[in-house]
């Protein structure tokens, strides 16, 4: 509403704009005119939801909404007692669904053998699982869950995002992502995915990265002409033309990017961290999705994972941190070669 | 019967002198609260937009690895003597030890260079303080220099950098402040590999006297930003985390 009536004045504001340059100019009259129609915007001056609140509702709806919220994750975190679809045996060529996590930061780590690597630490944070699309609303080939990450706050939502949410029981999130998953993963919405679920090596990441500007070219040449420049084109006068997909100049970054087959050194079930190696693309603090790779060499060993995910029974105490076994723990004594 | 001289034992033969173990005074009278209050600086997170979560987490594997392996405190300047763990090296260790310095890194990544003089030639190794191949570390001498980096030794006469490989631990007390060496180094002829004068090095052990003259060491602070030190931008007040840190560390430590 706020929307349409804004147009209208713009609409007609522009007009009596119009009038006044036509009552001053007569020839730019008719160029007034045209420029109106041409120059119509559509300005929407919505409020922002604490725009019109007291101090005391603004807390009081805060707080309500993160109560609330807190109830419906902790309803979740026992699927089993809320009949969840039957959960079927892996078999090979099946896929699992994945997780979303939020990139903490680097730290080094070392094996048995006291060589040094890096890890990324990805902290899974509010992992849910919002909706099922079934082969034929996907894409008819593959089934597909929806998967929310990071919670957000639900005033800067649309409905039809909030929709989706209310009907997953589940609190809005800051970034919903679809994994691919075959048949027999596929999960009730509203259960919570647990990082436990990928304790698998090799995995595979998206991200998206900063832009960088121009990407130019790779500045191995030995003249000194100048130095930023493309340099010759292609070919000379047989093909006399450019081939398709010269690299030139253009926009770089800000598209999604996927490191694969990264192994997973150590999970930590507390916080849920997956310690993973070497780096990955995207800033501290962005949301990435990570699963399961598909890359040959890793296939043998994602044999009988958990599946179609990690389901907490009742009363099962799992030990705070998960080790891969060439990893050294640092409550070791020091190593002797 | 005859008198045993000095030095000969029944046999007749001549005994080395061996003088009696030192006493090991551990002195329980000094209370906590004398105890002087170190957090080594790779605790401290830097300015970023990090989580704390994740120095957290970081923190208590450092701690886990302070309960095997004891890291002492010490600063740039001091002597230590590392041991580390070698396959190919005789009886699977080597000992190296030196002059700290450099401290560098946050977290598990932590490092210092310690830099000695063997056979006429420098030798710097860079350590990870959190490596699991680091067997032992002893500090020989702990003392403080006027700079908290002395990269400049390598240009400096090469008697400031050379330590005895058959140096004693010299004892330090446990509370009260850190003696602070004020030696200030002559310098090697220039070239140097940084321009050490230049004020950005702030570096306060160089007798740049004997080796510059007034016109220089002037023109060097052309290259002076005065207008750093009031720039509200790059403050970073960090003792109330240094403080809670503290605690936590020791609370940890303590277990």
């Amino acid at each position: 509403m706020a929307a349409w009536t804004c147009g209208v004045l713009l609409y007609r504001g522009a007009r009596v704009l119009a009038g006044r340059t036509g009552a001053g100019r007569t020839g730019a009259g008719a160029a007034g005119d045209s420029c109106l129609f041409q120059s119509v915007r559509t300005v929407k001056t919505t409020t922002w939801w604490e725009e019109h609140l007291t101090e005391d509702n603004k807390s009081y709806m805060r707080k309500s909404l993160g109560e609330e919220y807190n109830r419906q994750i902790a309803a979740k975190l026992h699927p089993l007692k809320d009949e969840p679809w039957p959960r079927q045996e892996w078999t090979k060529g099946s896929r699992r669904v994945g997780l979303v996590a939020v990139k903490l930061g680097m730290a080094p780590v070392w094996t048995k053998t006291g060589e040094r690597h890096v890890v990324t630490m990805l902290q899974v944070q509010d992992c849910h699982v919002l909706k099922y699309l079934s082969e034929e609303e996907y894409d008819g080939h593959t089934a597909a869950l929806v998967v929310g990450g990071k919670n957000a706050s639900p005033f800067y939502k649309t409905d039809e995002e909030m929709e989706m949410f209310r009907l997953a029981g589940v609190p809005p999130k800051q970034k919903v992502t679809t994994f691919k998953v075959s048949d027999n993963a596929i999960i009730k919405p509203g259960i919570y995915t647990h990082h436990h679920h990928q304790t698998s090596i090799g995995k595979g990441f998206q991200g998206v990265m900063k832009r960088y500007g121009f990407k130019g070219q790779p500045a191995s040449h030995g003249q000194t002409k100048t130095h930023r420049r493309p340099g010759a084109s292609g070919p000379g006068g047989d093909p006399a033309k450019v081939f398709k997909g010269k690299k030139m100049p253009g926009m770089m970054g800000n598209v999604f990017d996927t490191a694969h087959g990264l192994k997973v050194w150590r999970v930590n079930t507390r916080y849920n961290v997956i310690y993973v190696h070497g780096s990955v693309p995207g800033h501290k603090n962005c949301l990435l999705k990570v699963r399961d790779t598909n890359l040959p060499t890793y296939v043998e060993k994602n044999i009988n994972p958990p599946f179609p995910t990690f389901f907490f029974e009742e009363d099962e105490q799992l030990p705070e941190d998960l080790y891969d076994e060439d990893l050294f723990i640092h409550t070791q004594p020091s190593l002797t070669l | 019967m005859r008198r045993l001289a000095q030095g000969e034992c029944d046999d007749g033969k001549p005994t080395k002198f061996t003088p009696p173990p030192k006493p090991v005074i551990i002195d329980k009278t000094q209370s906590e609260a004398s105890l002087r209050k170190f957090l080594s600086p790779e605790f401290i997170p830097p300015r970023q937009r990090i989580n704390p979560l994740k120095f957290s987490i970081e923190r208590k594997d450092m701690i886990q690895r302070r309960k095997v392996l004891n890291i002492p405190e010490f600063y740039v300047g001091s002597v230590l003597a590392v041991t580390m763990a070698d396959p190919h090296a005789s009886g699977k260790t080597n000992r190296f030890m030196g002059i700290c310095i450099q401290r560098g890194g946050h977290g598990l990544g932590a490092t210092f260079v310690l830099r000695n003089i063997i056979d006429g030639q420098g030798v710097e190794i860079c350590y990870e303080m959190y490596s699991p191949r680091l067997q032992q570390l002893e500090v020989l001498k702990l003392e403080k220099r006027l700079d908290n980096n002395l990269m400049y030794l390598r240009d400096a006469l090469p008697e400031y950098s050379t330590v005895n490989l058959d140096m004693k631990p010299v004892p330090h007390s446990v509370t009260g402040d850190v003696p602070v060496n004020k030696t200030r180094v002559r310098m090697r002829p220039k070239p140097w590999s940084k321009r050490w004068e230049r004020p950005k090095y702030n570096v306060q052990g160089i007798r740049f006297d004997l080796c510059l003259s007034p016109e220089k060491l002037e023109h060097a602070q052309t290259w002076a930003e005065p207008w750093r030190e009031y720039d509200m931008l790059k403050e970073y007040d960090t003792t109330a985390l240094e403080e809670r840190i503290l605690k936590e560390v020791q609370t940890e430590m303590s277990k």
